[in-house]
């Protein structure tokens, strides 16, 4: 028989247990307590940051809050150039629901295709693709509106252009970071780009925010940059422009339209342009602002200023009468020509016939340390000051390295160059009766003091030729226009290439002013290697300055100084032409 | 002494509740404060987005097309302008008589 288990008593708690061993349990749970608290103390209360900081990572977020850039507008205040919203799409490749038939919508509504939608979405390694960027909202909503799963959309600004290419040199662009690159985008970044804010928020575990830690840094928007353009008169500068060079088969061409009173950039445009709101395969021949960037020999157009010298300098008056037979001269072993020999002509005819000839002669009576001087005062061979990417300073050399031959050849405008930009202020002389006027891109509207480089009575002296120059049997008479009387030289140039000259590459230009009482308009053009035919400045480039300033003028409400016959019928219906 | 401190318990507790309370409503108010300031921000790009529409609806470009190809416009000029200011000006200046 088993003897059964006895659960009621044991041996081992038959004897006594000592004292000592339960005080020594309680012992070690007290310790383990204060070892606890003193932890939890030590976390909570001391060295309490990191899990702060660690709590604070996993619902506390900064937000970025972006700053607008700011608008470019015309003096009128319309829009140049504007950010729109833009959202970016985005996708995790791993993510992406693959539904052939939605993502052929997406391709289309992206104008990709299928082919090149799977070529972004390939690598299924990466956590971060762009599909495209920058695309209209409404495209981006309807993207949303598919809800394919994995693509994602990301807000973003793109800058639009309303004007596009009439005004693409003026305002140039900026890239898709919203960083200027060309033009004023690039010259006021800056002031444009304003500063991005931030702040701290919590967001709960929807993504709301519930509220709002610490301070916030506001943003701190562009701002606008308003210009002296008016876009009308931009467009339409830039209109006959196009047209000119198409109807000259030209390679490009220049215009340049100032407010005499005021120093303001009206228009400035050149072509062939581009499209600032579709930049693709840009090429440097559409970037290039022709009008401050490249430089040429500006010929003809820098007799008025030696006439006017001449005239401070007490040489000649107008009416002084000067020997051009037989329309050729030698000088220093050179033959200095005529195009059409001219006979004896008084300085005002010189002016206007454009008589080379007759030029020289009266620099010839000149120190070249005056003509260097003149053409220093007008802004030759000195960077013109507008805030404006890429302006150069053309050349003048120093007068004490002119030969007598170079002296008289650059008294008709051979062996210096000059910018368009740098013509048209040089010519804001004769408008502003012998003022040179500070040119602004930015709008002012008020009048402007220049500096005094010549007499008021040299400067309106030469106004009048300029004004015989452009009348009849002057060199200019395309510049003519309906209402208004005009002042203007043209200049016919042929291009260097290489060391010497190129037979039958020629620029021809016009600079000029109007009305030529109390002149409001200074404006150059310029027209580059015109090849169908007609090559002087005259009758390429005359008749765009005529029909640009008539415009311009019309638009700046200057009243015609001249009689015109009206073509009105009054009291009949229909007009008549 | 068992009562008062009851009803400072009964206190403290109410206190606690309506403390989670407010923090709720805080938390909710600013959520939809964030929301409607986030709405505004989005209609002022909105109106941005249309007035740059507008403007390129109505540039020169696109006026001189229309008027010239729809309404057979053509640009003014002096010859066909009557200049109203002084009788005596605008008939010196364009020959036209009334």
């Amino acid at each position: 028989m088993t003897r059964g288990v006895s659960y009621s008593s044991s041996p081992l708690l038959a004897g006594p247990t000592p004292v000592w061993r339960s005080k020594f349990i309680m012992a070690l749970l007290v310790i383990a307590f204060v070892t606890l608290a003193g932890r939890a103390a030590w976390i909570q209360v001391v060295r309490n940051d990191f899990f702060q900081h660690q709590g604070a990572v996993r619902f506390t977020r900064t937000l970025e809050l972006p700053a607008n850039r700011g608008r470019i507008l015309d003096r009128n205040g319309l829009l140049l150039a504007t950010s729109v919203p833009a959202p970016s799409i985005w996708a995790i490749p791993e993510d992406v629901d693959r539904d052939p038939a939605k993502l052929d919508q997406l391709a289309k509504l992206l104008e990709m295709t299928r082919a090149e939608l799977d070529k972004r979405l390939e690598d299924e390694d990466k956590t971060f693709v762009w599909i495209k960027r920058q695309v209209d909202s409404a495209v981006a909503q309807a993207i949303a509106a598919l809800g394919i799963r994995g693509i994602h959309q990301r807000m973003e600004y793109r800058r639009v252009y309303p004007e596009g290419e009439a005004a693409a040199h003026v305002v140039g662009f900026a890239n898709v970071e919203a960083v200027g690159q060309e033009g004023i985008e690039l010259a006021f970044n800056q002031e444009l780009g304003g500063r991005a804010g931030s702040r701290r928020v919590i967001k709960d575990r929807m993504g709301r925010v519930v509220e709002g830690v610490g301070e916030v840094t506001a943003p701190v928007d562009g701002r606008d940059v308003q210009l002296s353009i008016d876009s009308k008169i931009q467009f339409f500068a830039y209109q006959q422009l196009r047209d000119a060079v198409a109807a000259h088969k030209a390679k490009a061409g220049s215009i340049i339209v100032l407010d005499a009173q005021t120093g303001e950039v009206l228009a400035l445009a050149n072509y062939p342009s581009f499209s600032p709101n579709k930049r693709h395969n840009l090429s440097g021949a559409q970037l290039r602002n022709r009008v401050l960037t490249d430089t040429f020999e500006p010929g003809s157009t820098v007799k008025p200023l030696i006439a006017g010298l001449a005239l401070g300098k007490g040489i000649v008056t107008p009416n002084t009468v000067i020997q051009t037979a037989p329309g050729r001269m030698t000088l220093g072993g050179a033959t200095i020509t005529d195009a059409h020999p001219h006979g004896a002509m008084s300085v005002n005819e010189v002016i206007q016939k454009s008589s080379n000839v007759g030029t020289v002669k009266m620099a010839m009576q000149m120190a070249p340390r005056d003509m260097w001087e003149l053409f220093t005062q007008v802004g030759f061979g000195q960077r013109p000051q507008v805030p404006f990417p890429g302006a150069v300073s053309g050349k003048v050399r120093a007068h004490k390295t002119w030969r007598p031959i170079e002296q008289a050849t650059m008294s008709y405008g051979y062996g210096l160059s000059v910018s368009l930009f740098q013509l048209a202020r040089a010519y804001s002389v004769f408008a502003r009766d012998g003022e040179l006027v500070p040119v602004t891109l930015q709008r002012s509207g008020e009048r402007v003091q220049g500096v005094s480089v010549m007499d008021a009575k040299d400067a309106q002296a030469v106004r009048h030729m300029l004004h015989l120059a452009a009348g009849p049997g002057g060199t200019a008479q395309k510049a003519q226009m309906m209402g208004y009387s005009v002042g203007g030289k043209t200049g016919t140039a042929r291009k260097q290439e290489g060391k010497g000259y190129a037979e039958k590459k020629y620029r021809g230009f016009f600079v000029g002013l109007a009305p030529v009482d109390a002149p409001r308009v200074v404006a150059a053009v310029m027209i580059d290697e015109p090849a169908a035919g007609a090559y002087y400045g005259g009758d390429v480039a005359a008749p765009v300055f005529s029909a640009t300033v008539q415009q311009a003028l019309r638009m700046l409400g200057v009243p015609p100084d001249m009689n015109v016959r009206p073509h009105i019928v009054v009291g009949a219906v229909e007009e008549s032409f | 002494m068992i009562r008062l401190n009851l009803v400072l318990l009964a206190a403290v507790l109410v206190s606690a509740l309506y403390l989670v309370r407010v923090q709720y409503e805080s938390r909710r108010l600013y959520a939809e404060l964030d929301r409607a300031q986030g709405d505004s921000r989005k209609l002022r790009q909105e109106r941005e987005r249309l007035e740059a529409e507008t403007r390129a609806q109505a540039t020169p470009l696109r006026v001189e097309r229309l008027a010239k190809e729809q309404l057979q416009m053509r640009p003014a000029h002096p010859g066909i302008t009557v200049y109203a200011g002084s009788a005596a000006q605008a008939a010196s200046a364009t020959g036209a008589r009334p």
